[in-house]
């Protein structure tokens, strides 16, 4: 797992993505190419998902918990 | 009518260099503070089928369902900070499964909780965050409380923007500190007061790969200390520590026809549990026209039971679970989100159906009888100050 | 969706807000905030408004003190010296002064002596400016921002109805067009480009999706004696006519540098203009004294 992910960043580091300018980030700044563009709606659904399945976070770093069931 | 890709003429990259030094043209600084104030509210409906009375002992039975009411506010303060306060109420109400036992026929079933539950839960979270030229950096304290369970937690997050703006590496740390004091009722609880801590670390980095799309990877660790155990299952110990891994991948490409984003998202869980997960979210972003936003979504979720997950529990083993969390099933989950805009308003609604089965898992174990399905809708109201 | 049209007349020419926007009460706000840039720009940058910032700039030639300016000011400076360097010096702020001698109106060429009298005051080389100030080192020389203003004014209105919640919408400070926002591919604006010969006729149509647009042209200041054509760009190191290009037009990210491009191009020989328009990388469109077209841009929609 740790190799792949290993792996993945060199790729990325190496992957010879063409210059994309300041100008040319319009596109980028949409609301669907943001990560998050819902936040109330992700925490929702991750709040929800955590609740009900073993794992959780890989976002960021972890928050507290709750006694949710 | 874009200008056409490959190499600038050198004429071209001084002009527009030198033109975006105006004012003007300042709006297309990466790390930028909010503009104006938003304010969103969102109402929830979370409701879990009854399960099977063929896997219960008692016939069928009503599990869970919470309302959750969200209120989000941003706003920016001074030239370059921002402050956002998010809080939510949910209303929980229900039966959940109090243990596994065997029946007759020798197949596992489920003993729920009898009374049923009623809990209300009340979160806060502030963040400040503070932008600057390459990169933007927060502190959020998130404060939770239920009847059972009270949850104090910080984190500090960073971004840093490479020279060129083409990579943005990211990295955060957070602990918090919770409370477990069960409320006493119809079943007996596996403590009267106990604690958890939790601290969690998390680095990324994220690349434009193109005008039309941007990825990402991430890579998290969760160490849990302390009562883990679920203090309403009867037969429920867990270690007391658990170290959790998760990499995650993320990719955002835009089209220019239909006019839409495609987001799909990864991440691969671990920890020395004996868990582990698959995780994959697909989402199309659809465009129709300038304010109205159609986004189908499709969720495949698989997870690897815990070592010492077993339906019918062995109580003389050191930890043992027969927690349906902990064990092996597949989820697929998926839905439908609606936006619409009018003005500075934005009105959405999102409906999700999630079903899980131990067959759809690629891991195997045994089928837990408390697997559940659940229906989500939610709707929500924003309005921007502009 | 509700297409609204809102004309008003600023820096000396017709402008144009097409806005689609279904709010009444933020579409009116949005236009108010549109003209009041609009009116900001032209007071602060206007040669003929004596209180403006380059009337005063201009007055103090020769003073030996320099004119206090602001970003924005020194921002302009900046992007008129690329022009002037990438230009090898065709493009000179400085060049306004010829007005002097040149009367298009009149019917009569200036007479060489006029004309040579004012090569001197020519010379962006010798401006002295910084971010913090501008100083014309001789009396009488002057300097004119009407090369880039009404370009900067169209991306700079574009981009505050986007902030003002505008999602659609399109800027045109007669003839040098901004759209506002991303941009859209599948939903392009059409754009008529203005004929160098036919007065009100277009030469082209084509889809303007995103950026910027502008156009560059020997329209109507010109003289004709004993049949030979004396258009309206001179060259400021002889202070005589371009034998250019008739008209360019560019599109670009920005409607700024589509303009700095097309002016750049026109101040050009013919044949070295429309070289250069075919390395710089830019969609263009450019006419010649012959009527004859180029560029790729004709062929979107001629």
């Amino acid at each position: 797992m740790k190799q792949l992910a290993i792996y993945l960043f060199v790729l990325l580091c190496l992957s010879g993505c063409e210059t994309v300018q300041p100008w040319e980030r319009g596109t980028l700044a949409k609301r669907e190419m943001q990560w998050q563009p819902d936040p109330m709606e992700t925490s929702l659904q991750a709040q929800v998902n955590s609740s009900k399945e073993a794992s959780s976070g890989g976002q960021g770093a972890a928050g507290g918990g709750c006694g949710c069931n | 009518m874009a200008s056409r890709p490959g190499d600038k003429h050198p004429a071209l990259l001084a002009l527009t260099s030198s033109a975006l030094l105006l004012p003007a043209y300042q709006g297309v600084r990466a790390d930028a503070p909010p503009e104006f104030i938003e304010l969103g509210t969102r109402y929830s409906k979370y409701e879990e089928d009854n399960t099977q009375g063929s896997k219960t002992f008692g016939g069928s039975s009503q599990r869970y369902e919470v309302d959750a009411a969200q209120f989000h506010l941003l706003a920016p303060v001074l030239d370059s900070w921002a402050v956002a306060v998010d809080v939510q109420w949910e209303d929980m109400s229900g039966a959940s499964p109090w243990f596994v036992g065997q029946s007759l026929d020798g197949g596992p079933k489920v003993i729920m909780s009898g009374a049923s539950i009623e809990d209300t839960r009340t979160e806060v979270s502030v963040t400040t965050r503070y932008y600057y030229d390459r990169g933007n950096a927060g502190f959020n304290y998130v404060h939770s409380d239920e009847d059972d369970y009270e949850s104090n937690a910080v984190a500090l997050d960073g971004a840093f923007n490479s020279a060129d703006g083409m990579t943005t590496y990211s990295a955060a740390i957070s602990t918090s500190a919770d409370d477990i004091e069960p409320t006493q009722g119809s079943v007996p609880t596996n403590t009267l007061k106990d604690n958890k801590d939790i601290s969690s670390a998390w680095i990324g980095v994220s690349r434009i790969v193109s005008k039309n799309a941007i990825v990402r990877f991430g890579l998290a660790y969760t160490y849990r200390d302390g009562f883990l155990t679920d203090p309403y299952k009867k037969n429920d110990r867990r270690p007391s520590e658990r170290n959790e891994w998760a990499f995650s991948t993320g990719y955002r490409q835009y089209f220019f026809w239909p006019d839409g984003a495609l987001q799909a998202d990864y991440r691969y869980f671990d920890d020395d549990w004996g868990v582990a997960s698959h995780t994959l979210d697909l989402a199309w972003h659809q465009n129709l026209g300038e304010r109205t936003q159609l986004i189908p979504f499709l969720r495949y979720y698989s997870q690897g039971e815990a070592d010492f997950f077993a339906n019918i529990a062995d109580t003389d083993k050191r930890h043992y679970s027969d927690d349906y969390r902990l064990s092996s099933f597949g989820a697929v989950s998926g839905g439908l989100r609606v936006r619409h805009e009018i003005g500075n308003w934005a009105l959405s609604a999102v409906g999700e159906r999630y079903e899980t089965d131990e067959s759809w898992g690629v891991y195997s174990g045994q089928e837990s009888p408390a697997l559940v399905n659940y229906w989500r809708y939610s709707f929500g109201l924003d309005y921007i100050f502009r | 969706m509700p297409h609204l049209e809102h004309r008003f007349r600023a820096m000396g020419g017709p402008c144009r807000l097409r806005l689609d926007c279904a709010d009444e009460a933020l579409a009116a706000r949005a236009i108010a905030a549109a003209e009041s840039e609009a009116r900001r720009l032209e007071s602060k940058y206007s040669r003929y408004l004596p209180d403006s910032l380059t009337s005063t700039i201009n007055r103090a030639a020769g003073s030996g003190q320099a004119v206090p300016i602001d970003p924005e000011t020194s921002g302009l400076l900046g992007f008129a010296h690329t022009l002037w360097q990438q230009s090898g010096g065709l493009f000179d702020l400085t060049a306004g002064v010829l007005r002097r001698a040149w009367d298009f109106k009149s019917g009569r060429l200036p007479a060489p002596d006029a004309i040579d009298a004012l090569l001197p005051l020519i010379g962006w080389e010798r401006v002295q400016w910084d971010e913090a100030g501008v100083c014309l080192p001789l009396a009488g020389m002057e300097i004119d921002f009407g090369g880039c203003v009404k370009e900067y004014a169209s991306d700079s209105i574009a981009n505050l109805l986007a902030h003002s919640g505008i999602r659609r919408g399109l800027v045109d400070m007669a003839g040098d067009i901004a759209v506002v926002g991303a941009g859209c591919a599948t939903d392009p604006w059409p754009v008529g480009i203005r004929h160098p010969r036919q007065r009100g006729a277009a030469i082209a149509h084509i889809s303007l999706a995103g950026g910027g647009l502008a156009s560059s042209g020997d329209y109507e200041r010109c003289l004709l004696i004993d049949g030979r054509r004396y258009g309206h760009i001179l060259s400021p190191a002889t202070g005589w006519p371009v034998r250019g290009l008739v008209a360019v037009s560019i599109a670009a990210p920005q409607c700024l540098v589509a303009g700095g491009s097309a002016t750049i191009a026109m101040l050009k020989p013919e044949a070295e203009a429309l070289a250069w328009l075919g390395e710089l990388g830019l969609p263009w469109f450019a006419v010649d004294s012959e009527l004859r077209c180029y560029g790729e841009l004709s062929q979107v929609s001629p």
